[in-house]
């Protein structure tokens, strides 16, 4: 769960000097989308994303002549003039979920990563994230199958289940309690099960006093 | 009622991969009862029973490596009782049966084009299409589609090659062997792969590369009936067969879609299979000369399994209503 396994490395980090042009060159020819900014000590001072860029950049609609003093004026403007100075940064030890409440909470696309000594190790973007809780929920881990039970409110229900499946040599990577909530009108238990045997893992979940039930959805008609 | 000549490809040998018993859902028994079934229909004197031909050598190279082969059969003669993960059991005799129930497909390949029969039915096991070039997966290890679908280019010339494949289960093995491949079209209709194994057939996988818009997945939620299946076909299936115009066209059928087998949350009907016979014979007369082979699949409910494996060979062999 830790942000270091999951964060993109090594960080590519700018100088305040870069101009504005060669920053958005180095950004399309990586396909990034944030670069953070450094001092000479490499201290984090800011950061620049594709849109600062792109709203640094004349509007098409302007004539001829004033794009070309406004692109002049760009090659010479160093990125500093534009940076976003206040940031959002995590560190290696860092959790998912930490990075989660603050990409959700700042509306950021992504969080510099920092050593203990403030220096850029690393850049962590919400795409990172997706690729992470992707990687441990097992989506698209081929030869897996999730099943979903209803939780029959007696004790221990996740022992009782890890118990007979451990019991019956069924291989399972993922075990999930979600109580009930408003999305939610039961208690519900995700299983990803390392199995096509499902005949087998609904008899031990049967055997263990479990209802498999089968997912539905009822949409209202548009 | 006017009935067509249905040819069924079976062998003894492909009763003997034993799968250990314990309630191992692929069970020789799902053979015994399709041939009691078959045996007892109204069917019955439209079909000739013919005998398969172990897969040779070059053939099964076409989707597998060597490697991969040698270790099956090394694990069947060695007395292990799996290859890969405890769900492929296997036996002494399983390499042997696998090379039969890959090869039934390239014997009714055979008997199609040269004429002898339209409906080829390959009665065989093991089941194939979770098969991967170097991988056994969901009780497959031999991917026996993929194999025929190579055969019927290379031995008889016919390019493009479309398997239509509505076991409840993604035909991963068959999707990964023709992804970058724009002659073969890989389509299956399936549970969506949140819940279903193996986990994969995406809607937003159609093909890679040169393959590009060859490969279409049709997940359908939990719960699907026989009119999910039916809207699927004339939105997605028919349109997509127009366009690629195939020349050869292989079923994968599976009956594990049914109501009543626990191996998938998908509730299909008996009935659904004659429609689906009723398909494939319609597209195998349009676009392939008549000419229409069907593998057998999953299915491991055994009562549900026979009924509609008699339902959807009636439905190949007999006009629509």
């Amino acid at each position: 769960m830790f942000i270091a396994r999951y964060m993109t490395t090594p960080a590519l980090a700018i100088p305040q000097e870069m101009t504005i042009p060669a920053a958005r060159e180095l950004l399309q020819s990586r396909h990034f989308r944030h670069l953070p900014v450094v001092d000479d000590t490499g201290k984090l001072i800011g950061m620049i994303t594709d849109r600062d860029l792109r709203s640094a950049y004349p509007s098409s609609v302007l004539s001829g002549e004033t794009i070309k003093t406004c692109l002049a004026e760009l090659d010479k403007t160093p990125v500093s003039a534009i940076m976003t100075r206040s940031f959002f940064t995590v560190s290696p030890s860092s959790t998912l979920d930490d990075a989660l409440i603050l990409l959700d909470r700042e509306r950021v696309g992504a969080l510099p990563v920092l050593d203990e000594g403030g220096k850029v190790v690393g850049i962590f973007s919400i795409r990172d994230l997706i690729k992470a809780y992707r990687t441990l929920f097992g989506l698209g881990e081929r030869g897996s199958a999730m099943i979903v039970v209803e939780d029959d409110g007696n004790p221990k229900p996740l022992t009782r289940i890890s118990r007979v499946l451990e019991e019956h040599r069924i291989r399972f990577t993922r075990l999930i309690r979600k109580d009930k909530d408003d999305a939610l009108d039961k208690a519900t238990i995700y299983l990803r099960v390392n199995t096509y045997n499902l005949s087998a893992v609904r008899n031990a979940l049967k055997e263990a006093g479990f209802n498999v039930t089968i997912p539905t959805i009822t949409l209202k008609p548009e | 009622m006017p009935t067509l000549p249905l040819t069924v490809i079976t062998d003894p040998l492909c009763h003997r991969h034993d799968t250990g018993g314990n309630g191992h859902p692929e069970d020789p028994a799902r053979l015994t009862v399709i041939a009691g079934r078959l045996g007892q229909s109204p069917l019955a004197p439209m079909i000739t029973t013919m005998p398969p031909r172990p897969a040779e050598r070059q053939w099964l190279t076409t989707v597998h490596s060597e490697e991969y082969l040698y270790r099956f059969e090394e694990t069947t003669l060695a007395g292990k009782s799996y290859l890969d993960h405890p769900d492929n059991q296997l036996c002494f005799e399983s390499y042997e049966a696998a090379l039969l129930s890959a090869g039934a497909g390239l014997a009714a390949i055979d008997l199609l084009e040269g004429g002898a029969t339209s409906r080829a039915f390959c009665c065989a096991r093991p089941p194939g299409h979770h098969a991967e070039r170097n991988l056994a997966l969901g009780f497959c290890f031999l991917n026996n589609a993929a194999v025929a679908a190579r055969y019927w280019q290379q031995a008889h010339g016919r390019r493009k090659v479309m398997i239509v494949d509505w076991d409840a289960h993604h035909g991963n093995g068959i999707q990964s062997a023709f992804e970058e491949d724009p002659e073969v079209f890989y389509l299956s209709l399936h549970e969506h792969p949140t819940w279903s194994f193996p986990g994969t057939g995406w809607k937003e996988e159609t093909g890679l590369g040169a393959g590009k818009g060859t490969t279409c997945n049709i997940p359908l939620p939990p719960g699907s009936d026989d009119a999910a299946v039916m809207k699927a076909i004339a939105e997605q299936v028919e349109p997509a067969l127009s366009r690629f115009v195939p020349e050869a066209l292989v079923i994968c059928a599976g009956f594990d879609g049914h109501v009543a087998d626990d191996m998938s949350g998908l509730s299909y009907t008996t009935a659904l299979y004659r429609q689906l016979g009723h398909c494939a014979a319609r597209w195998a007369e349009r676009y392939c000369r008549g000419k229409v082979l069907t593998l057998l699949e999953g299915g491991y409910e055994l009562n549900s399994l026979a009924a509609s494996v008699e339902m959807y060979l009636t439905g190949l062999a007999t006009p629509e209503p």
